[in-house]
């Protein structure tokens, strides 16, 4: 026996090394996992555990000037629809995958979103677009309708089964107390794009189908009126399912915004950009559908109203645009409601451009007050074969420089137009860029376009490939000193160019933020009014040039329309012509003239004259800023 | 009568081997609170907790059986034995009897009733036939003819194991075999052989290829997919998905225990669902996740200590015969601890293998403490009678 168990000994001693190899490389293998990398896998059971979800700060509300708010916010519940139910996720696999002929069918879509659609008055289409919209964050249900009525709520939650990944939430959406109104300036909010978040670091810490400004102060002031997010850090389990809350912070919301413009201003201003399409419809302009108006403090630069014509009702975006809409909206025949175009059209000035030619005139004494011209309607002073026309073909007769103004006679301004070209100093184009044209007038909204002041370097470089068109011709000045040619204005340049004019030569950046309100509801920050440019006009000119405006409303092109008004108003009628379309109306102005406070520009396109289209809007404006009665008013005056 | 009571008192205690029997509940005490803190958050947790306890009770039964009967018999029931073995394995095939569960026909039912898997009790069974076998040549195999046949009980056994199938039980039966092989005293040569064919027809595929995949650090040679392939093929009970998801979350749980862990029943894995077949096959996560590296050590050291005395009763053995039984327990169980415990931390293929005496099961806990009653039935018996 104990021979036996000897033999055995080793045998024994073998299968004990196997036990303790075996043992030990399953506790070197624990030793390594468990302290040496025990951090690391205890933060990935964390983040298993822990999703970390980010709260929406409610956005910063957008007042007018006198606190009423244009902008808020509500609380609205939403149908959304996850993404990631099995339905939905195997149908958006299918449209983003490259093959074409799996994309899910007609049949498909209703199978999954007939249900919802019907109830929500949708295609199944239209609903899949919302859900497959790629550029919100994968995991986030998507909003396919807001404002839902109630009985539609109850029936989404009760039959949650027959409606694949839908569910209702709470979410808290734009509101605007007065629709419409002021659209192009506080503009609207949207998802955000893909573009827009690699826009960093403008746009860091947003997330895909976070909400942000996409057009007027709501864009341009983003980051003030989005507040800070705050989290929630929850604990999930292995299906994902919320067991717990573990942290919550809230997020800080994004401060209120003080508008420069006046609701009851603004009120009258679309009222009266509205009316003005209306008389031009009267006057057989039947092509008129779109317009512009703005009015400013002559001071500041504060901007009281700014309307654009056609309009859109930003509501409209809540919960996502639908693809109809949008096309609705930025189609060619929609007339481009989304655009502001105060500051995003530029057209030529026509006549309302008389008075900085005429400054120009003046300050490089090129004309004085009382010079007189003789205008027989015919101008032929470039050559018999270059005849040029004043509006009035009989002609005003001898005329001064003052009556040429009042009465917008071209001759006159083509002699002076002629007179420059011939100085060869390009002094119509000096005096115009001192007053901020040809140039943004940086006000703070997105999107604005800088206009044109023509020179000759500009023609050489625009007509790169023609050279017969590069020279720069008599005819270029003197179309440009009547506004025509190939100058360029938008409304606001109009508008911050007469406010110069009022303000002694000095130009005021115009802008539309008052102040920014800190939590307290107290003025935190103020714009501070900026100047943009100093013409250094001489104050005598100015004088001349101011009475010869005022003789415009009160004797001359405008006299129709301010008739009765009770103040005194400086403006200039202007009547742009445009290839292939009807004329153009304008009016500029500012007033009172004795002690101006505030400048307005109206266009109206292919509204016809300044004088009988344009003019009353901007007599109704200033009417309202200046107490006055505001009244219809259909003037017969066809003059430019 | 003071004569009798003496040896009465001398034969108990000598029956008794204390320290194994001290582990053994030491392990079954372990085992139970792990199980009742994996199954706390579990529906129907408590009622889980109970039917553990209640497969401890039914393991003793066989356990003391085991004890009283003088295994030396068993030697002569070979044939028996064998029919046994079997039926046990096939049982589940026989229509009426079995039932099919994530792709394994390996339990028995009877009248809609769930009975228990008859491959764990065939372990056992095993491990006897195998010892009366290779106990003919009395400690010594060294004609290839002779290994060549005892290998072929082995094969058989697989064959029969694979019908179900069942890759865990079938690699139980490998480990049982070379221990008991070991002991029995087969020619090292033979060893080499063997092991070199196992090496390359299973470790020459998944191993190699593993090992090849971390040294370039990409997927090369046998791709993964096709690996699972592989093991799903042999057995479909596999999940190549859920398999690489159970494993990530049992090595984040074991590892996130660090040195002390999260104290018993805060598991974070295991409380919140991320840890499947928690309080069975992955009843070592839950440990790691909620005892730490200490926790770990504990364990590890008694099974340690189990297997040491379980060397000392083998080697107490009058006979070659006992030996070779307790090197049979001993080779079953070390290699589920290294299966089960190597499956949790990514050393080893997930396999279903529970780990002895602390995974919840009852046919593995009849299984075990039926070897703890041959242990002991070799203890008791080696003054001889």
């Amino acid at each position: 026996m104990t021979t036996f168990q000897q033999q055995l000994k080793s045998r024994f001693a073998a299968l004990g090394l196997i036990v303790v190899l075996v043992l030990a490389s399953l506790l070197l293998r624990l030793w390594s996992m468990q302290v040496l990398a025990g951090d690391s896998f205890a933060a990935q059971a964390e983040s298993n555990r822990i999703r970390e979800i980010s709260l929406d700060a409610p956005r910063g509300r957008i007042l007018d000037r006198n606190g009423t708010a244009l902008v808020t916010n509500r609380a609205t519940l939403a149908v959304s629809v996850d993404p990631a139910d099995d339905d939905v996720r195997e149908l958006i696999i299918k449209e983003q995958s490259l093959d074409k002929t799996d994309d899910p069918t007609r049949a498909d879509l209703e199978r999954v979103f007939g249900g919802l659609s019907d109830l929500l008055g949708m295609t199944p289409q239209e609903v899949f677009d919302k859900v497959s919209d790629s550029s919100v964050e994968a995991l986030r249900p998507r909003v396919v309708a807001v404002d839902v009525p109630l009985d539609i709520v109850s029936q989404v939650l009760e039959r949650q089964q027959e409606f694949p990944g839908a569910d209702i939430d709470e979410i808290a959406v734009r509101e605007y107390p007065y629709g419409d109104l002021a659209a192009h300036v506080v503009g609207y909010t949207g998802e955000i794009s893909e573009k827009q978040m690699s826009s960093a670091p403008k746009t860091a810490g947003y997330e895909l189908g976070d909400i942000v400004g996409k057009a007027g102060v709501e864009a341009e002031y983003e980051n003030v009126l989005q507040g800070d997010k705050g989290a929630r850090r929850i604990e999930v389990n292995a299906s994902g399912k919320a067991q717990r809350i573990l942290e919550e912070q809230a997020g800080v919301p994004g401060r209120d915004i003080k508008l420069t413009i006046d609701i009851e201003v603004q009120k009258v201003a679309e009222a009266a950009l509205q009316d003005a399409l209306a008389e031009a419809h009267r006057q057989n302009f039947r092509d008129a559908k779109a317009g512009a108006a703005v009015v400013i403090d002559v001071k500041t630069g504060e901007v009281l109203a700014m309307a654009s014509a056609p309009t859109y009702d930003p509501s409209t975006f809540l919960g996502g645009i639908s693809q109809t809409e949008w096309t609705s909206l930025t189609n060619k025949s929609s007339e481009y409601p989304l655009n502001n175009r105060v500051v995003m059209a530029a057209y030529p000035p026509a006549s309302t451009f008389k008075a900085v030619t005429g400054l120009a005139g003046l300050e490089t004494k090129v004309t004085y007050s009382g010079k007189t011209y003789t205008c027989t309607g015919r101008w032929t002073e470039m050559g018999a074969q270059w005849p040029k026309w004043c509006w009035d073909h009989s002609g005003h007769g001898t005329i001064s420089f003052d009556g040429g103004v009042e009465e917008s006679c071209d001759t006159v301004f083509y002699e002076i137009g002629y007179e420059f070209y011939k100085r060869k100093k390009e002094e119509l184009q000096s005096v115009s860029r001192t007053f901020g044209l040809g140039s943004d007038t940086g006000i703070d909204l997105p999107g604005e376009v800088s206009g044109r002041v023509p020179d000759a370097a500009w023609k050489k470089q625009f007509n790169e490939n023609y050279p017969e068109y590069q020279v720069w011709l008599p005819g270029d000045t003197v179309n440009m000193a009547i506004g025509q040619g190939d100058l360029l204005v938008t409304p606001l340049q109009m508008a911050t160019t007469y406010a110069g004019i009022a303000n002694g030569g000095v130009v005021m950046t115009p802008h539309v933020l008052k102040n920014v309100l800190g939590s307290d509801g107290k003025v935190a920050k103020s714009y501070e009014p900026e100047v943009l440019a100093n013409t250094k006009i001489s104050s005598k000119n100015l004088a001349i040039m101011r009475s010869a405006l005022v003789r415009v409303t009160t004797t001359g092109t405008g006299k129709g329309a301010f008739a009765g008004l009770g103040v005194t108003v400086a403006g200039k009628t202007g009547t742009a012509q445009v290839y292939g379309k009807d004329d153009y109306a304008w009016f500029c102005a500012f007033a009172p003239a004795e002690s101006p406070k505030y400048a307005v520009a109206v266009v109206i396109e292919q509204g016809g004259h300044g004088g009988s289209v344009a003019a009353p809007a901007a007599r109704n404006i200033l009417a309202k800023l200046l107490g006055k009665k505001i009244t219809t008013v259909h003037t017969t005056d066809r003059s430019r | 009568m003071r004569r009798v009571e003496k040896t009465l008192r001398q034969q108990a205690r000598d029956s008794v081997n204390g320290p194994l029997m001290l582990l053994v509940i030491s392990l079954l005490a372990y085992g139970s609170v792990m199980v009742s803190s994996a199954t706390a958050g579990m529906t129907g947790g408590p009622g889980l907790f109970r039917r553990h306890l209640v497969g401890i009770a039914i393991g003793l039964v066989p356990m003391v059986i085991a004890w009283a009967i003088d295994y030396k018999k068993l030697k002569h029931w070979t044939g028996p034995l064998l029919i046994l073995f079997a039926f046990l394995l096939i049982s589940p095939r026989i229509p009426g009897l079995g039932t099919t569960a994530k792709g394994a026909t390996s339990w028995l039912q009877v009248f809609g009733v769930r009975l228990f898997q008859p491959s764990e009790p065939a372990k056992l069974v095993f491990i006897v036939v195998m010892a009366a076998l290779i106990a003919e040549y009395e400690g010594r195999i060294d004609k290839p003819r002779d290994a060549l046949r005892l290998l072929g009980y082995l094969g058989m056994a697989i064959a029969l194991i694979l019908l179900q199938p069942d890759l865990g039980t079938g690699l139980v039966f490998v480990a049982i075999s070379f221990t008991m092989l070991l002991v029995g005293g087969m020619k090292g040569r033979y060893f080499a052989v063997l092991a070199l064919v196992a090496v390359i027809g299973i470790a020459g595929i998944l191993g190699i290829d593993a090992t090849l995949d971390r040294a370039f650090g990409r997927d090369v040679a046998l791709k993964d997919y096709q690996k699972n392939r592989l093991l799903v093929f042999v057995d479909p009970g596999r999940d190549p998905a859920g398999a690489g998801y159970n494993l990530a979350q049992s090595k984040i749980a074991i590892g996130s225990g660090g040195i002390s862990g999260s104290g018993l029943g805060s598991g974070t894995q295991s409380n919140l669902h991320f840890l499947p077949e928690r309080h069975t096959d992955f009843i070592f996560a839950v440990l790691g996740e909620e005892l730490g590296f200490t926790g770990a050590i504990l364990l590890l050291g008694l099974f340690l200590a189990l297997l040491i005395a379980s060397l000392g009763i083998a080697a107490s053995s009058r006979d070659l015969y006992g030996a070779l039984v307790v090197a049979g327990v001993m080779g079953m169980w070390l290699f589920q601890i290294l299966e089960n415990i190597g499956m949790t931390v990514g050393m080893m293929p997930i396999t279903g293998i529970p780990l002895p005496f602390m995974s919840f099961g009852s046919s593995a806990m009849v299984t075990n403490l039926g070897g703890v009653g041959l242990l002991l039935s070799v203890w008791s018996r080696r003054y001889g009678t």
